[in-house]
């Protein structure tokens, strides 16, 4: 079997990519470094799936910076087409050109072609991706959230980094981007889809490790105050709840505690900021009935 | 033993070249089911090749994983495959008999019409008229294979709602990409104008299945309505509950009625089990419908409402359910009998959150409530 070479390793290992992200203030676990690794050698698009505020738009917005990338991002919602995602021309003005056009005395036709010329071409994120190729990080995000004909249309576009612009032509990128995708898994992504990408499942993280994340993101805060949020939301994350407070809601409970002026979670602290960890109104009672159990005091 | 599992033993013993050892889990991992293709194990060598040993795990979780409910069985097979230690791969066992048992299980009233409906001046149109009346629990196991070509045929109108993408209209809003393209007839000049209008799609409508003891009678058939209408639209889901709740989409989906229904009885687990429809529901929102499925869309509960669980769980769930649905609809076979009043305490917690109450024992009925969702 031939097993292929790396064309171009910006990281030598899992490690240095793992300190790279680190100091970008970003903590993986080693699945999430290895991942990400190995999207970047194999220059394959990164499917991260996970709860709700685990960090994965966080991962592409981090890569964007330690490789000195620009970030492109398509967010997707419900009926997102390829006016919206790909290209588009530029009706107004391609109308207020005919306009001048035809009060000159110039023939129309030797014009028409500049009509469909790259003046008249509206970017959208992923021509401006495939264009800017290696340079650029591709975040599609909640891909979920895009339809079946959504999700086909970009397998055709990923499958082989190039668009065609019927009147311009096929725009291929010199280097694919590094793409990376995430589901909240509203629906089950196609296998086709699936299968051309890498797959992460990006947990809830342990308390020692959360405790470090919001050291590493709130810099400055307390070691006490960050093992203690850390602690009470792994806790809070034991109870049956609706929604479970990602890492990103321990960051903001653990920020809105520093304000406040806490060195750890009190009950009275809590109560008082309890609306960063908990987002909806019957987790947040029954959490406020339990507190006393959830903090150490 | 499966052929791969067998090629797998075969090679236990012996320390094989790399390639081969790599294939064969392959192999080992898709016959645990996972959908592993050739592809996949190419960039598992890769991955593996860039890695080097220490992370061959990892390399595996990323390449040959797709979904997270894979990750156990990635797991199982890596350490046994890996990890040295060849031990039994561990073999599911599925009741398939229960579901035939169901329709094989002949009530007494059912022989009695079967003769009546065999007599020669029995016309085709009122057989079929008789069995669109009779009840789903008094159907032989003939009746109900002629009754699923009947369901093949009933087609629901589903309620719709304003999607966000646009198609060519008669009003609405300007199209300008039409407008231009048309206008280079006509020498620049914008003559003919074009409008777009948000298309409008179907509701999503999602069928809860009750499977239990209490139901079982009645399970065959609501499951050969929920085949014929997943056929006939793709937006449909489909859920079987007991004690737990079983996702059935997918094993609905084959063309043929018996052979879906025989890949439901292989999924479902809990046929004829006792009924814990607020758990059930609860495990339905958590997992999928708070996340969006049951955002909108059209939830039919199918059940008797004979609860063995706490009723306050079920008024609760039923909460959840009715601020994210669009409309909840309660088909309860019960209903359909001569003085039958909603006195379960599951069913009396669960009908204030119900938008249609109506029943579902016979293939009339549930043509009623096709009726009703075109209205909704």
């Amino acid at each position: 079997m031939v097993l292929l070479s790396v064309e171009d390793q910006t990281f030598a290992s899992v490690e240095e990519l793992a300190d790279a992200l680190v100091r970008e203030s970003y903590l993986p676990d080693r699945g999430l470094a290895t991942a990400v690794y190995l999207a970047l050698a194999m220059r394959r698009p990164l499917l991260l799936e996970g709860e709700a505020g685990v960090g994965k738009t966080e991962v592409a917005k981090t890569l964007a910076r330690i490789l000195d990338a620009e970030l492109i991002r398509l967010q997707c919602y419900e009926g997102i087409d390829a006016g919206q995602a790909l290209y588009e021309w530029d009706y107004s003005r391609q109308l207020l050109y005919v306009r001048a056009l035809q009060q000159g005395e110039l023939k129309l036709e030797e014009r028409i072609s500049e009509l469909y010329g790259p003046d008249f071409l509206l970017e959208r994120p992923l021509l401006k991706a495939i264009r800017a190729g290696s340079s650029a990080v591709l975040l599609i995000d909640e891909l979920d959230r895009g339809d079946d004909e959504f999700e086909a249309f970009l397998l055709e576009v990923l499958s082989d980094y190039s668009v065609t612009v019927p009147e311009l032509g096929t725009i291929v990128a010199a280097s694919p981007p590094v793409v990376v995708i995430t589901s909240n898994r509203t629906r089950e992504l196609h296998d086709a889809l699936k299968r051309r990408c890498l797959f992460h499942w990006i947990d809830f993280p342990d308390p020692e490790r959360e405790a470090e994340i919001i050291r590493i993101r709130l810099p400055g805060i307390s070691d006490a105050l960050a093992r203690s949020v850390a602690r009470t939301v792994a806790r809070i994350r034991e109870l049956d709840l609706v929604k479970l407070p990602g890492a990103a809601e321990a960051i903001d409970w653990a920020h809105a505690l520093a304000l406040l002026g806490a060195d750890a979670v009190t009950s009275e602290a809590a109560r008082a900021s309890l609306g960063w960890a908990i987002k909806n109104r019957d987790d947040l009672r029954r959490v406020e009935l339990q507190l006393a159990d959830l903090i150490d005091e | 033993m499966s052929e791969a599992a067998r090629e797998l033993s075969g090679q236990g013993s012996v320390d094989g070249d790399l390639t081969e050892r790599l294939l064969a889990f392959g192999r080992a991992l898709r016959s645990e089911g996972l959908p592993i293709g050739t592809g996949n194990i190419l960039q598992f060598s890769r991955a593996a090749t860039l890695l080097g040993p220490a992370d061959f795990y990892w390399a595996g979780r990323a390449t040959l994983v797709v979904r997270q409910e894979e990750i156990p069985v990635y797991d199982r097979v890596f350490y046994r495959f890996w990890g040295g230690d060849f031990g039994t791969p561990v073999q599911t066992t599925y009741d398939v008999e229960v579901i035939r048992a169901i329709a094989e299980d002949p009530e007494e009233t059912g022989d009695e019409e079967e003769q009546r409906e065999s007599s020669p001046d029995a016309t085709q149109a009122s057989r079929l008229e008789l069995l669109r009346e009779k009840s789903f629990s008094e159907l032989t196991p003939d009746e109900l294979a002629e009754l699923a070509s009947l369901m093949a045929r009933v087609r629901m109108s589903i309620p719709t709602r304003r999607s966000r993408r646009r198609r060519p209209a008669r009003g609405g809003d300007p199209d300008l990409r039409r407008t231009i393209r048309r206008s280079f007839r006509t020498g620049g000049e914008p003559v003919e104008r074009s409008w777009r209008d948000r298309r409008r799609r179907k509701r999503r409508v999602v069928l809860i299945l009750d499977v239990s003891g209490s139901m079982a009678s009645y399970s065959r058939g609501l499951a050969l309505f929920a085949h014929a209408v997943l056929r006939s639209d793709t937006r449909w889901e489909a859920f079987c509950f007991g004690t737990r709740l079983t996702r059935v989409t997918k094993a609905l989906a084959t063309a043929d009625p018996d052979a879906a229904l025989q890949r439901v009885a292989e999924e479902v687990w809990d046929w004829d089990g006792g009924t814990r429809i607020g758990d059930s529901l609860k495990r339905f929102l958590d997992r999928f419908g708070h996340s969006g499925m049951a955002r909108g869309a059209i939830v039919v509960i199918c059940s008797d409402g004979l609860e063995v669980g706490e009723p306050a769980v079920l008024d609760e769930q039923m909460g959840r359910l009715c601020r994210l649905a669009h409309r909840v609809i309660w088909l309860n076979p019960l209903k359909a009998q001569a003085g039958y009043q909603p006195l379960a305490r599951g069913m009396q917690a669960a009908l204030p959150h119900v938008d249609v109450f109506a029943s579902a024992h016979n293939l009339a009925s549930l043509e009623a409530l096709a009726d009703e969702l075109a209205a909704v």
